[in-house]
């Protein structure tokens, strides 16, 4: 009767959510892997087609089984674990979107030509920071560490700001690549990828409310 | 910390056991008031609701104004044990399997403002209404005419081991000696008698089965929550007999339909849990939910209390056997709620003119046209 009840506490469902947003997490970067280096490594998109399409459909599912898992879980225990619900909501949605940006990586794969030019290179730089965050950010996310999470944030930032001027570099008279378009489209994606990480990572230490507009910080974090 | 989670958990245990025996000195109680009045005034009370019909209504506007079907069908273990008929008692008992639906109802009046939610979850409150109302309308015609559930009860109870063999539950005999401490206060402390006596000890023991049924389901609801959610996962995409257990389990663990059914609102509403699938479960809610009669009977001093609580069971059993198996049987209550919802998702002059006709109008009309 005591294993029983001990198994009738209801604080393992959470443990479970994040045991689920983390393998979440874990096809993330394994998809990201995957379309990156079907644009940057050289890999054969056919090859990697399949396992990457396989992978985020288990994204998706986990997505899916975590939004109804949590809408059991407040209709049973009510309203007190109403805000990390709500946050935990949001979170997948942000888990799931990287899935979506590695598929976009990957569509483009294909068009992209192998030269190696400088943005070339700049781009497999990026694709490395890009991938161990993505590491860091499972890690953190299931430590909870907030220093931890703030510095991520900020390392994150610096990273974001180089897309933006290597984007605006594509747009100007002096590309410095000979496929412009689908350069700046791969920063985009890697931008955004690190966007959603930083949404992930903020719910340590930001509160429900603002999560999301972690941008809307950024001056007062540069500062 | 192990320390104090240990003594919080064997604390809710123990308090827990404590309400079981409130529950059942309640239920003592009750049949004692009854007895107090003498034979011949307590059945000529309950010769009142000795019309079918008058006992169903009684029975849905006890269960809708106490709003749990746990406190009426051991309300009337306790009656049954005073000295109330058992086959009086049976109409009363399917009265409070209809009243009880009413709380899942209104649960689906949250959703009132969202339009396609409202509709899921208001169908999925009521096919639990339609399948009980169904379940009235063929098994009380049935039992009037032949007595199959009493009967069928009855010969449950001698087979259990109340028929004619005098048997002396150590449960009984201790929960017998605490019910005499009110019923000496009642009688030599405050010096009452006869109607007084009984109508002291009538509220006394409304008073402690409500509270006693209250406090143990809120108990067992907060002890059994994360076993309520696994099993709520376990049972979402899957259907049938698996859900029915599910439901019996659920129900069994808290001691309230209401409650399993309540729960069953907000997912149903939100489309994460099909109605066909939620179906099933209610089904077994109305099941599980029988437990507390049979509890009620522990404290119960004749075979009719047990055998009221077998034919709760019946009846609900009966209605499943009767209802379920056949596809598009089954189909009718689900059909006919999801054709009110899309009326009252258009109209809502159709909620209340449902809830008040059938849980409130038509009882009250029924016992004023056939009481004796």
């Amino acid at each position: 009767m005591w294993k029983w009840l001990n198994r009738a506490n209801p604080e393992p469902s959470f443990g479970e959510f994040r045991r689920k947003f983390d393998q979440m997490l874990g096809h993330g970067r394994h998809v990201f892997d995957l379309a990156s280096n079907a644009i940057l490594g050289g890999a054969d998109p056919d090859v990697i087609r399949d396992d990457l399409f396989r992978t985020d459909k288990k994204i998706n599912k986990l997505e899916r089984l975590i939004r109804r898992e949590i809408v059991v879980h407040a209709t049973v225990h009510g309203t007190s674990q109403l805000p990390s619900c709500l946050v935990m909501m949001s979170i997948v949605k942000d888990a799931e979107r990287v899935g979506d940006y590695a598929k976009n990586m990957f569509d483009i794969a294909a068009q992209t030509a192998k030269k190696r030019d400088d943005i070339h290179a700049d781009l497999v730089k990026l694709k490395a920071a890009v991938s161990a965050l993505l590491a860091e950010a499972r890690d953190l996310y299931g430590s909870q560490e907030e220093a931890g999470a703030r510095d991520f944030c900020l390392r994150a930032d610096k990273l974001t700001d180089h897309c933006d001027q290597q984007v605006n570099r594509m747009v100007g008279t002096e590309p410095g690549t000979s496929q412009p378009a689908l350069s700046a489209l791969a920063y985009r994606y890697h931008k955004r990828v690190m966007a959603h990480l930083q949404n992930i990572v903020t719910s340590i230490f930001m509160p429900v409310d603002q999560l999301d507009y972690f941008d809307e910080d950024k001056a007062s974090r540069d500062s | 910390m192990y320390l104090l989670c240990a003594v919080k958990k064997w604390g809710r245990v123990l308090f827990l056991l404590g309400l079981l025996v409130v529950f059942l000195v309640a239920i003592k109680l009750m049949g004692s008031s009854f007895k107090l009045l003498g034979e011949d005034t307590a059945e000529s009370l309950f010769r009142g609701i000795s019309n079918p019909f008058a006992g169903l209504a009684v029975g849905i506007l006890a269960t809708v104004l106490v709003q749990s079907s746990s406190v009426t069908t051991s309300a009337v273990v306790g009656m049954v044990s005073g000295g109330m008929p058992v086959g009086v008692a049976v109409p009363v008992i399917m009265g409070a399997n209809i009243g009880t639906s009413v709380t899942n109802t209104l649960v689906s009046m949250g959703h009132i403002t969202s339009g396609a939610e409202f509709r899921r979850a208001f169908a999925g409150a009521t096919m639990h209404d339609f399948f009980n109302l169904m379940a009235v309308a063929i098994l009380l015609p049935i039992e009037m005419l032949t007595g199959v559930l009493q009967k069928s009860a009855t010969w449950l109870t001698g087979v259990i081991g109340f028929g004619g063999v005098a048997y002396k539950s150590p449960i009984k005999a201790f929960i017998g000696t605490l019910a005499k401490g009110p019923i000496r206060l009642v009688t030599d402390v405050l010096d009452l008698s006869g109607w007084a006596a009984s109508a002291v000890l009538l509220a006394l023991a409304l008073a402690l089965i409500i509270i006693s049924l209250v406090a143990i389901t809120k108990t067992m609801r907060a002890l059994m929550a994360g076993r309520l959610e696994r099993a709520l996962n376990n049972v979402l995409g899957k259907s049938g007999l698996l859900g029915m257990g599910v439901g019996v389990v659920i129900t069994i663990a808290v001691q309230s339909s209401s409650i399993t059914t309540s729960l069953l609102v907000p997912l149903i509403g939100a489309g994460i849990l099909a109605i066909e699938v939620a179906f099933p479960i209610t089904l077994g809610a109305n099941i599980g939910t029988t437990i507390t009669a049979m509890l009620a009977a522990l404290a119960s001093d004749k075979s009719g209390g047990l055998t009221i609580a077998l034919v709760h069971l019946l009846f609900n059993l009966t209605g499943i056997g009767l209802l379920y198996p056949v596809t598009r049987i089954r189909r009718i209550p689900v059909q006919l709620a999801e054709a009110l919802a899309w009326r009252a998702q258009k109209n809502k002059l159709w909620i209340l003119v449902y809830i008040g006709g059938v849980f409130v109008l038509i009882p009250l009309l029924g016992i004023l046209l056939f009481r004796s």
